[in-house]
Order: structure tokens, then C-alpha cells, then sequence
């Protein structure tokens, strides 16, 4: 049995049987290597299912759509590691209760498309752990390195360019799971902290305020810069961010659901090299 | 309308030597909502004051700006004055144009910009405050001492004495820290214990103090007048109601070859014992680290003999939870003891010391009955080297401080030595001899002059062993030639160091501590004996190197900053506090996490029929302490703190 069908006939089960209520998966898209999300609640439905190494978006932030949680049932949802990841920080950040998340896990290589075990978040920590190790031995991405070695006015202006660019629809935002808001700063007049319009100033502050944002909370799934318009390379400031927390607080976001927050919580052993 | 003065202070030559206040004014005055402004020589004089107060009435300012000094300067005074023209005080603010401006720009012109955008954005500020009344906590008039040294005892029985309840805990199982080890104390020489041991019973027996030895701090919360601490009160496996200090169990107990740390590793004791003779409490406590039925599950000897039944083996950690209205810590120093110096073979030459060793020796109740005597052979030292500054003032050993007691100490080990062996010799190696003291110049002359203390300028290279003698060598700066002793016994007075978990016990309690380990002090000058954070106090050598005057007079000090807090019914507090939006809070409870005064509750919102429909953050005012660190972290800016509202800071900051 293929692993789409085989996946498939999981979701019919869980379906029929009532353990879910609905199966949040990927369907046909618009062209071959473009998968939409479906939202299945008829088992005879899941056969519109797809899995295949085009089901590149991570699905988690639909979980949040309001009331869909709220009368407890559960929902299946096929989750790649870094949407496990994210099921943990949701969790974490009390936006969801994992409990009610049944996963669907599955693990992209090259073009195919591998089946995970478990079916709760936590049944997959051990996976997400050593993840952990390789991404601290995962040199520096190219792009980032070379970010890195630009002077703070080039590195300045190589992001004034791209942001030039942006045309504040906020479809990084919608795309990213972790922006659960409910209302986001950038929405706050009173005072307008972020300038609004597109222009320079406005947009450094919007992103960079979004950046900030998922400093200790980005999983890298990508969606941002996957829903960017404008191809800006969105993940390469939050790839920073990552490794920033990973090398001076050893924090992994979303290792399993009890993880602090890394910004609000505090050990007596926390680096303070900040502090003059 | 806003109409706001503005006060330009000239701080005499601090401010108007580098900023233009003529300017300034000139600046101000044209700014869209300011009535007035003003210039003078110095605002915070009484005719100062008096002319914002006439310019608020005259006027009907609905807000104050003083261009001055730091607001952690006169911020209250100005307030204070506002409030006695009938303004809300929350409507007057500072604009530091001296700290901030005058005092650290060369560039005259430039600095009076800073200075003019400086006001302007606090004129922008003040243009969206609000009236703001002070918010009334009570006082728990109950002190927590953490510490049993002298400084601590000092402390607790001050207040005590004054009528206030005290805590006193100590972490080891009898009160008295280093003085209780000490022989003689310069500059009287009274011996150490005789004038310890009655303060140690006195507090013990205060029907005001509550002793918790044997004990430890594991948790703060609260802030002034209203601490709340939970102590944990290690399990001492001698039940402390049924003992009665007969002392059967200490004979009897087959483990005897521990080394005491009292003695300083100069004598053995057993694994039930009492720190000393004089202990307060006088009850043994079970090191279960190195007792025998605890490593391996037989003995018992000591249950055996005890004629009241008091060993308890099963017993465990208790946690005690106590309502607090100030701490004094009080938790002393340690002596260092490594091999810091390695060419001065501490630790490889039996007859190498540190000072406190020697303390134990010249000891009436030491290991040798007061003989001062080589651990080695038990042999009198006929001579006796002592090295002074072995480890202080070396900024390569990583000190550069100056421990201040070991020149006296010193003077007084020679001393004590010379009254016991006539005949011996001492030769001491120093780099300056520091005396500043009440009689303490005295002291170091009666040395010399009277016991024949053979001071040598200069420090010493090596010491190695040679046909039983340690040899030393050293230079003498002030003759320009080398030196060679052979000694008997070598004393090192090693650098006073703070105890070696201060720096945890710091972030415990919330109060800063050096790049050593010695806690912080508010205000090095003025406020010496409070912390940073309002109402914790520090008393003794925990805060920096002390003697024993310095270290009671500290903690006396510490006691009347106590009382005077518990004199009060309740404490007025700043209305600088949090407000959550619960419109637009998510619910994630990072404030919560965040929030180090424990003051975000989780609070349910309900439809008309009890529904719940989601939950929210909510501050509990009295316990926000207004420090801000939920506002920074709530990523949709649902929190706002009063007085620093977000309007204001935005206004603050697009006025510069
Ligand atoms: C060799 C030597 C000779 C000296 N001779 C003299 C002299 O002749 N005259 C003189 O004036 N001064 C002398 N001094 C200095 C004197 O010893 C100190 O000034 C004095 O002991 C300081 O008292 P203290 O209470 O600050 O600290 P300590 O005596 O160190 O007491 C601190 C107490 O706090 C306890 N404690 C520590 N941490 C904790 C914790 N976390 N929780 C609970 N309890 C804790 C410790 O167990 C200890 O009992 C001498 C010092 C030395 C080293
Ligand atoms: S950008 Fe920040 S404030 Fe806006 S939704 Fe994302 S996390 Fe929330
Ligand atoms: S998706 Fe791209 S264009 Fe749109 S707001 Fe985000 S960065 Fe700007
Ligand atoms: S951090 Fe903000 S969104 Fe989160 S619970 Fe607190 S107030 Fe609400
Ligand atoms: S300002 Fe916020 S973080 Fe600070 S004490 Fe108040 S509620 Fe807690």
C-alpha cells in the first residue's frame, strides 16, 4: 500500500469510528507541486487526500481557528516534525490542548515521503530531540554566514532592499502559526507603533517586529516566506534568531509541550553576557 | 488645553556650563501646550521650589516639567512640591539633562540640543499623564536575618530588643559564623568567645527570636513589608524537643575520623556531633554524608545509647512558609583556602596555615588547648613567618581587593605568639601596613615595639622544605636585598572571599551582588546598608571585607532601617502598576511566567449565563510592583503600565 493510501485509510478510521471530528490534511492544488490545505469531515471524503513531497505547508496554525477546539473533540492533522513542533509550542503557549490534536505524521526526504509513529505530539519528542542535536551541528546556512560577514551598513542596506519590496498584506503573519494574536501589534493605532504604510521605515518595523516576535518560537516550517508575495527571504532572520537561542539558552522551541517560554522564563545559569 | 511649565535648572555651574538654558527656555516656550518657562539657579533650593509651586497656582499648570538632575535625585522633591500646589505629583516629571546631557558632553552646542530634545520629549510625555493616587500595602512586622554570625546576631537582637518579632536561620548547626573560631580579637585582645557566646544565648533564649539553625532559604517571593519566604529546614535526624545535649551519642559513635571544619581540618570529629563546645543550640546534628549507617545501612549506635530516644534516621527536609516584612542578610565570608598560591605550598606542607587555622591554635578551646603547636610533630615553632596579602590586592590572582583585617590579624597572631613562645621569632612578610582603626595604629606598634614583630617589607617568591625547616624566600624592597627565613611554621593570611553560593543566594532574593560574589549595596555613600531592592538590608562581611566593629555596627544600622520600616501601619507605594487589555489578551500566560513578583492571575471570562468563553490575564495590584517586564514581554502590547503607558512612551519618543 502506498503511504498516501495507506495514510488515507487511517483517516477514514479515525473518522468513522468518532475518535475525530475532522481531518485537516492536504488536497490537490492548483498546479502539480502546489498542495491546498482540505478539511475533511465525511469519511468518504478522505480519499481527496494527498501526501506526497509537495505537502510543504505546515498545517498546525488551522487548529486555531476560533471554536474549532472549543467543544473538545479531537482533530486529526497531518503534521510534518516542525508541525509537531508547533502542536508543542501552541500547546506551551495554552492556545490549544494537545490532547485533542491526533497526529498524522509524516517526514519528507528528497521526493518521498516517509510514515512516522505515534499518533500524540509527545510520541514524537524523541525524534524532535534529536533534531535538536543536528540542527546544533548544522553549520551555518551560506546566506546566513554571509549576512554575517557584511558590515552592519551593508547587512542594513541588503534588508532595506528586500523589505522595499514588501507590500504589508500580512500573509506572512496569516501563514505563520505562531502569529495567534488576537490582535496583533502591528493592528494597534492607539499608539501607532508600526507605521502602516509601505514605505521604508514601515516596513523595517514590520518586520522586524514580526521577527522579534518568534525569536525562541519559529520552527522554520517555512510558511512565511512560502506565502510571501514579494519573495522576500523572510526564514533567513529567523534562522538567526534560531540559532541565537539554541547556542546562548540551548533551547529548541517546541522540544515538547511543558517547554517555557524563552523570553519569559529565567535559570539561575542563564547566560548574562548582555549585561555590562 | 495642556498647560505645562517648564523649570530650567542651571544646577549652578553642572548644567548651564555645557548647556544653554537661555535657549532652552527660548526653545520651550515656543512649544505647542507650554504655558511658561522658566530658568534658575537652583530649583530644588526652597525659593525654587516656592516659584513652581506660585507658577502652578498663578498659572493652573496641568503639568510639570523640571529640566534638572536624574529623577532617582529630586524626583520626589519636585512631586512632593507639585502635590503642595494642589497638582496630582504624577503630573510632574524630570527631563535629566545632567547625567543624561551636561555631565557627559564636551560640545556645548550639541549638548544644549540633547537637552532641548531631551524636555521636549518629556513635555510630550507629561502632555498624556494621568492623575495617579498612591496605593497603601500593610507591613508584616516580622524580620527575617539570614545569617548567625556576629552581624547577624547584632541584627536580631537590636530589633528584638525593640520589640519586633525576628527569624534568625543559620545554616550550619550552631550560631556564632567565624567569630566563635577566633582566639583573641584585636585591637583589646578579649577573647573571641567569651564576648560571643552570651550573644549567642541571648538571641537563642529571645522570647522575640524565632532560631531556625541547620536551615536554609529556598524561596522568595513578595516584596517590602509583605515577603513571603519558605526556609527549608534540613533534617538534623536528632529530634531537637527530646534531646538534652548529654552528649552519649558523640562518645559513642564509631565514625571519628572526619575532618571538623570548625577546627579547620585541625582535629578529627565524629559523624553525630556539635560544631563546638559552646554550640547554641548545644545539640548534635547526623552528617549523613559520613555516617556509617547511612553509607551502609548498619550502626545505629548512637539511637542506641541516646537515654531520650531522640535519633530519628527516617527524619526529612521540612519546609517552613513565613510572612515577612524585611530581611537582613548577614551571611558573612569564607577565608580562602586554595592552592591560589602555589609557591607558597599550601596544602602540600603540613605547617603551611591559613590565619583562621592559627586562630584555632592560639584557641584556648582549639584542637591544642590554646599550644601553638606544628600539626606535624606537635613541635613549638621556634620561628614563625606569616605572609601577608596572600591572595588580596593581586589582580592577577583575580582579587585586587584589600581583605582590611589581615594587617591587624596579623599583628595579633605575632602577638599572641610572642606571648606564648618568649623565645621564638617572627618575621612578617608585607606590602603595606594598614592600621586605620579606632586604636588599631596602636595595636600594630605595640607589635613591634613591645612583642618584637619582625616586619619585612616586601613579598615572598618560593618556600620549599629543606632538613625539616620551610625555607622562605622573599625580597626586602626597603633594603633592595633578597631574603632567606628558615621557618618552623608559615601563616598566610588569605583573602576574605564571600561565601561561595552568594551569588545564588543573590539571585534568590532579587539583590545584586559584585564581580566577586559581595552583595550590592543601594548607594556605596548614602545608602550603604539597604540593597536595590526596598526592603532587604545587608549587614557584616557578606556585603565587603570587615571587622568585627564594622561588621555590628552594620547590622545595628540594619536594625534601625527595620524598625523604622515596621513603625509604619502601612506603606504608601507608587501607582506605577500593570493593566492588562482584556479585549486583546490571548491567554498565553507569558506574562504570567514572566512576571517575577508572581502578580498575573488567570481570570475566567463568562458569558451572562456563566459560560465560560475564554480566559485573560489580571494583574493583582497589590502585588504588581510596576517593574514593566510583562509590558515588554506581551507581544501584542495587551498590558500597560500606569505612568508609562504606552501613549506616553510613544509620545515620549516621536517628541524626540
Ligand atoms: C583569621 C581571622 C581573624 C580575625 N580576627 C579578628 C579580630 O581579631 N578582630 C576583629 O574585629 N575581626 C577579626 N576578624 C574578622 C571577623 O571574623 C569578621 O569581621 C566577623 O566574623 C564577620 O561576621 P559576619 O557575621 O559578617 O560573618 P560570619 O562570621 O562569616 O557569619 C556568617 C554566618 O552566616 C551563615 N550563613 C552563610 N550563608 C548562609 C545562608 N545562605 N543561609 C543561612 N546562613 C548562612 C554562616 O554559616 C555564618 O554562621 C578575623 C577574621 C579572620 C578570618
Ligand atoms: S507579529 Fe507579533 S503581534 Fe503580530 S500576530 Fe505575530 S506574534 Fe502576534
Ligand atoms: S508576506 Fe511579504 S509582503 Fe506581505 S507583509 Fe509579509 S513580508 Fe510583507
Ligand atoms: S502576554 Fe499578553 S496575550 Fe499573553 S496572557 Fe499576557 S496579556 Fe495576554
Ligand atoms: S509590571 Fe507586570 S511583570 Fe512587573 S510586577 Fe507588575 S504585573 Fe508583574
Amino acid at each position: 500500500m502506498s503511504i498516501q493510501q495507506q495514510y488515507r485509510s487511517r483517516a477514514k478510521e479515525l473518522l468513522q469510528d468518532g475518535s475525530v471530528k475532522m481531518v485537516i490534511g492536504y488536497g490537490e492544488g492548483t498546479t502539480a507541486t502546489r498542495r491546498r490545505p482540505i478539511f475533511i469531515t465525511n469519511p468518504d471524503d478522505t480519499d481527496r487526500l494527498v501526501l506526497d513531497a509537495a505537502c510543504k505547508t505546515n498545517l498546525a496554525g488551522y487548529l486555531l481557528r476560533e471554536g474549532l477546539l472549543a467543544d473538545q473533540k479531537s482533530v486529526a492533522i497531518f503534521l510534518s516534525p516542525s508541525g509537531v513542533r508547533t502542536i508543542n509550542i501552541l500547546a506551551s503557549e495554552s492556545q490549544l490542548s494537545s490532547a485533542q490534536v491526533v497526529v498524522l505524521g509524516f517526514q519528507i526526504q528528497g521526493d518521498t515521503v516517509k510514515a512516522l509513529e505515534g499518533t500524540k505530539a509527545s510520541d514524537f519528542s524523541p525524534l524532535i530531540a534529536k533534531r535538536k542535536e543536528k540542527r546544533k551541528a548544522q553549520p551555518s546556512h551560506e546566506m546566513t554566514r554571509k549576512l554575517e560577514q557584511m558590515t552592519p551598513a551593508e547587512r542594513f542596506a541588503f534588508w532595506e532592499g528586500e523589505f522595499s519590496r514588501c507590500i504589508k498584506c500580512y500573509a506572512c503573519r496569516a501563514a505563520c502559526p505562531m502569529c495567534w494574536c488576537r490582535r496583533c501589534v502591528v493592528d494597534n493605532n492607539q499608539p501607532q507603533w508600526v507605521n502602516t504604510s509601505s514605505h521604508t521605515l514601515g516596513n523595517l518595523e514590520w518586520n522586524l517586529v514580526r521577527a522579534f516576535h518568534l525569536a525562541g518560537r519559529c520552527v522554520e516550517c517555512g510558511n512565511c516566506s512560502e506565502a510571501c508575495p514579494v519573495n522576500i527571504p523572510l526564514h533567513l532572520l529567523n534562522r538567526r534568531m534560531t540559532e541565537e537561542v539554541l547556542t546562548a539558552f540551548d533551547h529548541y522551541p517546541g522540544a515538547d509541550e511543558h517547554q517555557e517560554p524563552v523570553l519569559a522564563s529565567f535559570r539561575k545559569d542563564d547566560p548574562e553576557t548582555f549585561i555590562l | 488645553m495642556a498647560k505645562i511649565g517648564v523649570f530650567v535648572c542651571h544646577c549652578g555651574e553642572n548644567i548651564a556650563a555645557k548647556v544653554d538654558c537661555t535657549k532652552l527656555v527660548a526653545a520651550m516656550e515656543g512649544h505647542p501646550g507650554v504655558a511658561i518657562a522658566h530658568e534658575y539657579k537652583y530649583f530644588c533650593s526652597e525659593p525654587g521650589q516656592e516659584s513652581i509651586k506660585k507658577a502652578v497656582t498663578e498659572h493652573g499648570l496641568t503639568g510639570v516639567i523640571v529640566a534638572a538632575c536624574s529623577p532617582r535625585m529630586h524626583e520626589a522633591t519636585f512631586r512632593t512640591a507639585c502635590a503642595e500646589a494642589g497638582l496630582n505629583p504624577y503630573l510632574c516629571e524630570i527631563a535629566n539633562i545632567r547625567e543624561q546631557c551636561s555631565w557627559v558632553h564636551n560640545d556645548g552646542e550639541q549638548a544644549t540640543q540633547k537637552a532641548i530634545e531631551i524636555t521636549r520629549s518629556l513635555v510630550e510625555k507629561v502632555k498624556r499623564n494621568n492623575e495617579l493616587q498612591p496605593i497603601e500595602v500593610p507591613v508584616t512586622k516580622r524580620a527575617l536575618v539570614i545569617g548567625g554570625g556576629i552581624a547577624g546576631i547584632q541584627a536580631a537582637l537590636d530589633i528584638a530588643n525593640a520589640g519586633g518579632e525576628v527569624v534568625l536561620v543559620e545554616r550550619e548547626a550552631s550560631l556564632g559564623g567565624h567569630m566563635a573560631q577566633l582566639s583573641e580579637t584585636f585591637p583589646t585582645l578579649d577573647c573571641s568567645q567569651c564576648i560571643m557566646t552570651p550573644r549567642m544565648v541571648e538571641a537563642a533564649r529571645h522570647p522575640k527570636i524565632k532560631l531556625l539553625t541547620y536551615s536554609e532559604i529556598e524561596k522568595v517571593e513578595g516584596y517590602i513589608g509583605n515577603f513571603n519566604v519558605t526556609i527549608r529546614q534540613k533534617a538534623r535526624y536528632v529530634d531537637m524537643n527530646l534531646c538534652t545535649g548529654c552528649g552519649e551519642c558523640i562518645l559513642k559513635c564509631p565514625a571519628k575520623k572526619i575532618t571538623g571544619e570548625f577546627d579547620c581540618g585541625l582535629a578529627n570529629r565524629t559523624a553525630i556531633y556539635t560544631p563546638f563546645a559552646q554550640a547554641v543550640p548545644n545539640k548534635p546534628v547526623i552528617d549523613s554524608d559520613n555516617c556509617i549507617y547511612f553509607k551502609n545501612g548498619k550502626c545505629k549506635a548512637c539511637q542506641r545509647i541516646c537515654p531520650t530516644g531522640a535519633i530519628n534516621f527516617e527524619m526529612e527536609d521540612e519546609l517552613v512558609e513565613l510572612e515577612i516584612g524585611a530581611i537582613v542578610v548577614a551571611t558573612g565570608f569564607q577565608v580562602q583556602n586554595t592552592a591560589l598560591y602555589g609557591e607558597y605550598g599550601y596544602g602540600r606542607y603540613p605547617d603551611v596555615l591559613t590565619g583562621l587555622q592559627f586562630e584555632r591554635l592560639a584557641s584556648a578551646s582549639g584542637p591544642t588547648g590554646g599550644k601553638i603547636q606544628r600539626p606535624s610533630d606537635g613541635k613549638e615553632p621556634e620561628t614563625v613567618v606569616f605572609i601577608q596579602c596572600a591572595g588580596s590586592r593581586d589582580p592577577s590572582k583575580g582579587i585586587a581587593y584589600c581583605s582590611k583585617i589581615c594587617c591587624m590579624y596579623t599583628a595579633k597572631h605575632a602577638m599572641l605568639y610572642a606571648h606564648k613562645n618568649h623565645d621564638g621569632n617572627t618575621r612578617i612578610f608585607y606590602m603595606d601596613i594598614r592600621a586605620a582603626g579606632k586604636g588599631y595604629d596602636e595595636f600594630t606598634r605595640r607589635a613591634i615595639e613591645e612583642d618584637g614583630a619582625g616586619y619585612v617589607r616586601g613579598r615572598v617568591s618560593k618556600l620549599w622544605e629543606e632538613n625539616g625547616k620551610l625555607m622562605v624566600r622573599g625580597a626586602d624592597t626597603l633594603l633592595g636585598r633578597p631574603v632567606e627565613v628558615a621557618a618552623d611554621m608559615v601563616v598566610l593570611a588569605t583573602a576574605m572571599v564571600p561565601q561561595p553560593d552568594s551569588k545564588e543566594l543573590g539571585k534568590t532574593l532579587g539583590i545584586g551582588y559584585d564581580e566577586y560574589g559581595f552583595f550590592n549595596e543601594a548607594h556605596l555613600k548614602l545608602r550603604p546598608v539597604e540593597t536595590a531592592t526596598a526592603g532587604i538590608f545587608l549587614a557584616g562581611t557578606c556585603q565587603s571585607p570587615k571587622d568585627i566593629p564594622d561588621s555590628v555596627a552594620q547590622a545595628s544600622a540594619c536594625a534601625s532601617k527595620v524598625l523604622a520600616l515596621f513603625s509604619r501601619e502601612k506603606l504608601e507605594r507608587e501607582p506605577i502598576i500593570a493593566t492588562n487589555n482584556e479585549a486583546t489578551c490571548s491567554g498565553c500566560w507569558g506574562c504570567v511566567l514572566a512576571c517575577p513578583y508572581n502578580a498575573i492571575e488567570k481570570k475566567d471570562l463568562t458569558d451572562r449565563a456563566g459560560n465560560l468563553i475564554r480566559r485573560v490575564a489580571s494583574v493583582n495590584a497589590g502585588l504588581c510592583q510596576g517593574c514593566g517586564t510583562c509590558v515588554t514581554f506581551c507581544r501584542s502590547n495587551s498590558i500597560d503600565l500606569a505612568g508609562f503607558t504606552e501613549k506616553q512612551i510613544f509620545a515620549a519618543v516621536m517628541g524626540l
